[in-house]
């Protein structure tokens, strides 16, 4: 049964959400913010995981999920309190959980005595003598005198009666401003109504009179209701309709036969008066048009209510699971529809005014709403980091316990969104940050008490959203950096020349060179040869930032500063020579052409702009890639760009020529990382423009000394021109 | 006597995969009209709109429990005689002794199998055919 397989699939999927409702449920008791609820959605997830497994086959993990349960079962019903020694065994068995369903999914059986002591530890809790769970699968409660109650057909209700009803609005009934839905629903009201609808007469559409009604109902009604109270739902209308209302004496038709408790036997179409008519009603109808036209619609709607009838509802859920192929493939047609409707721009500017004057007021409409596309579609794509942050409890306490270490975890702004493919990629950056500060940050308690702090350290962990960036934040309160040790490391591995001047910044960078660890022994936790310069490699390979400050035996801080969207972003369209370049909004400032006088020369620098009161640095755009610029000094425009915090300086290009979403489009598979690009994109003319890496701009002008046009590095300047 | 064809079952339980997988026994005993919901109070919602012959129900959700639904479809005019089984686990027997008070009409230990949730339903609507 391959279904059987594809729901196996299911099943370690929802595992996955109930585990994280169970670490985030136990963290929060832990932390005491939990409530009631928090122990009872605890053991709801294990309670799921249990049943599921059950379903499954996955003995070992209905075993353990069991133990598990009941510890929680007891503690939701105050047999038992929480303490801290409980709450680390519970946290530890959720880990147990997790690696259980780990090995399940991954097929794998696990062995006969795995997580015993947890479990022991949790038979301990409760003295819940071993093998007490070995009841027999799926078989009933023996000992419990239940006996299945046989459904019994009603006979009739005690004083019911069933009416046979036949309606026919009349010409006039609509014309007078009433709705037959209205009575249908008011009849429903008195007990159960079995219709169907008689559509025969309804024209075809052209020939639809709104105020004609073309349907009429026959049915049964069964309530309890006497006859008058039936006829007067009709009260308003009698005079206009056709209508008779015939008690029976006896229900067959809706009762039951005692001995075949058959389903209802539908007559004819039902009509299921409160789903369909709000589908009905199109939004064709002005809303001040009078009510009968309204449903003079709704009549042509019900021409098929076969149709109706033929497919019932499925399930009703509020979310669904999608295939993230599917999703990226419409994040892909998304970014083509960006390219083309940039390009249909293109062609409708070229055309004579008299005729481009209605296409751009339409293809403004088209430009808005493919910008809402892209959102709607990012937004589906977007996920809270804390699906990455969840994994860090259990990892900073598995670290704590091996280095003998007292760590405590804050985390907040767990819900915080962003793309998912950055969420993927965030995993290994982040643990390996809060790998080195559990391992080299934070001290030794017995150090800690020494330096007069508090025994446990703090990592904390927060995410937010700041100016169009994610920025993860990554903060303990250890001991630092220690600059003189860092200094002589990177002097030993001649990272850093012997006579280097640096500041401590500086020095506190260094750690993020390749090759580069402090660790005075590699400890089996970091230090694997893996580096901060892996991390910040891969934090720039989605376009991000990473910086660091520490305060030495006060703690350090990391800060990465993520785009939300690896897809599509907002782009300047600007010009040096005859190249085209886009730089990205969120690194945008503000632009400029400041007047002759505010721009210094200063030695060393290719002239400093003044901007209210503050000197920037401005690096031309052209000299840095070796394109002749067609403006003179003087002229051009003077983009303030942001590099890394707190970094402002002046970009000075030729001619800003728009701002446009650009799809990125990744180079480095075929050319590998160029410095001061960070992608491209497609412009709405076709051609292929680059997307510059500011920051990156930024370290190459100051590292390189202001000299005439072609010192920058060959082969890059060959790509840019080459385009 | 039921024809299993014909028969509406809903399905109620907040897992995806337990779903599915009381779909699939559900097919093999030749049911085909078979609703889903998520929870007890989406479930209500569906009993109350369409003709639906037997619920199956799980006990642990959010929202609306299986008890919840229980005593919700007793306390309804309309459908206050709806067959209803409930979905349990092993050692949830004091929650059998409460669903009974209840008025349930049978239970089902999970994980069972198709011979079991025959059994079960035969009990409740009589033989299937």
């Amino acid at each position: 049964m391959s279904s059987f397989e594809q729901l196996k699939h299911t099943f370690f999927d929802e595992c996955s959400d109930l585990l994280q409702q169970v670490e985030q449920g136990l963290t929060d008791i832990r932390e005491q913010n939990g409530s009631d609820d928090t122990v009872n959605a605890v053991f709801r997830a294990v309670h799921s995981i249990k049943g599921g497994a059950g379903i499954f086959g996955f003995d070992s993990l209905v075993g353990f999920a069991h133990v598990f349960e009941t510890v929680l079962d007891a503690i939701r019903s105050d047999r038992l309190a929480i303490s801290p020694d409980n709450v680390d065994t519970l946290l530890t068995a959720g880990d147990v959980l997790s690696d259980l369903v780990t090995m399940s999914r991954a097929g794998e059986t696990p062995a006969e005595d795995y997580g015993r002591d947890c479990r022991m530890a949790l038979e301990a809790l409760m003295c819940i003598e071993q093998g007490e769970e070995g009841e027999a699968l799926g078989e009933d409660f023996a000992d419990l005198d239940f006996v299945p109650v046989p459904f019994v057909p009603d006979e009739e209700e005690e004083s019911g009666h069933v009416y046979e009803i036949s309606f026919r609005p009349g010409a006039e009934l609509l014309k007078k401003g009433n709705e037959p839905l209205f009575i249908l629903r008011e009849l429903r009201a008195l007990g159960t109504l079995e219709l169907s609808a008689d559509a025969a007469r309804v024209p075809p559409l052209s020939e639809i009179e709104f105020d004609q009604p073309y349907v009429s109902w026959t049915g049964t009604l069964k309530t309890s209701a006497d006859l008058a109270a039936v006829e007067g739902v009709f009260d308003f209308v009698s005079d206009d309709c056709d209508l008779s209302i015939v008690e029976k004496a006896s229900a067959p038709a809706l009762a039951l036969p005692p001995d075949a408790p058959t389903p209802v036997p539908e007559v004819g179409a039902p009509v299921m008066p409160e789903p369909l008519p709000a589908a009905m009603a199109p939004p064709l109808v002005p809303a001040d048009a009078p009510k009968p036209v309204e449903a003079g619609e709704a009549k042509a709607a019900l021409a098929k209510p076969a149709e109706t009838k033929a497919a019932p509802p499925k399930a009703v859920a509020t979310t669904t699971r999608v295939e993230l192929e599917k999703i990226d493939r419409v994040v892909n047609m998304v970014g083509e529809l960006v390219i083309a409707q940039a390009m249909l721009g293109q062609i409708v500017q070229d055309l004579p005014e008299h005729i481009s004057g209605r296409l751009l007021q339409t293809l403004d409409e088209v430009v808005h709403h493919t910008r809402e596309l892209k959102d709607s579609v990012m937004s589906m794509r977007a996920q809270p980091v804390g699906a990455v942050f969840q994994r860090m409890p259990r990892l900073v306490r598995e670290l704590a316990t091996k280095t003998g270490k007292k760590v405590r975890l804050e985390m907040s702004g767990e819900n915080t969104e962003v793309d998912r493919s950055i969420v993927e990629q965030l995993a290994d950056p982040l643990t390996h940050i809060i790998r080195n500060s559990v391992d080299h940050g934070i001290e030794k308690p017995a150090d800690r008490l020494a330096s007069g702090k508090s025994e446990e350290g703090t990592i904390r962990l927060g995410a937010e959203h700041r100016g169009g960036r994610i920025v993860i934040e990554i903060k303990d309160d250890g001991a630092g950096v220690n600059p003189e040790r860092v200094l002589k490391k990177a002097r030993e591995r001649g990272l850093v020349s012997a006579d280097a001047q640096l500041t401590d910044d500086e020095i506190t960078n260094l750690i993020f060179m390749p090759g580069f660890s402090t660790a005075e022994t590699v400890s089996d936790i970091s230090g694997r040869g893996v580096g901060m310069d892996v991390v910040r490699r891969n934090i720039q390979d989605i376009g991000g930032r990473i910086s660091l400050k520490s305060e030495r035996g006060k703690g350090m801080t990391i800060q990465l500063a993520l785009p939300l969207t690896l897809a599509v972003m907002d782009g300047m369209v600007i010009r040096v020579g005859r190249e085209t370049y886009v730089v990205p909004m969120s690194a945008m400032v503000e632009c400029l052409r400041p007047p002759r006088s505010d721009i210094h020369g200063l030695v060393g620098t290719r002239g400093m702009l003044r901007l209210r009161g503050e000197l920037l640095p401005i690096v031309h755009l052209g000299e840095l890639l070796d394109v002749a610029s067609t403006e003179s000094d003087a002229g051009g425009v003077v983009i303030i760009a942001e590099a890394g915090e707190d970094i402002r300086f002046g970009l000075r290009v030729d001619e800003l020529c728009g701002h446009q979403q650009v799809v990125i489009k990744s180079i480095e598979e075929s050319y590998g990382s160029i410095p001061g690009i960070a992608a491209a994109t497609i412009l709405g003319n076709g051609r292929v423009a680059f997307i510059l890496d500011t920051e990156k701009l930024y370290e190459m002008a100051a590292s390189e000394p202001p000299a005439p046009a072609g010192a920058i590095r060959s082969e890059n300047a060959a790509f840019a021109l080459g385009n | 006597m039921p024809i299993a064809s014909t028969l509406k079952v809903l399905i109620v339980d907040d897992q995806n995969s337990v779903r599915q997988m009381t779909r699939l026994t559900l097919e093999e005993l030749g049911i085909r009209q078979i609703y889903e919901a998520e929870n007890g109070k989406s479930a209500f919602q569906t009993a109350t709109l369409q003709p639906v012959d037997l619920i199956i129900s799980d006990f642990n959700m959010p929202e609306m429990d299986g008890l919840g639904l229980l005593r919700a479809v007793r306390g309804h005019q309309a459908i206050r005689k709806l067959p209803f089984i409930l979905l349990t686990g092993r050692g949830d027997r004091e929650l059998v002794v409460k669903a009974a008070q209840a008025g349930v009409n049978n239970y089902l230990v999970k994980p069972f199998t198709t011979p079991i949730l025959r059994e079960k339903i035969e009990q409740v609507l009589g033989k299937l055919t």
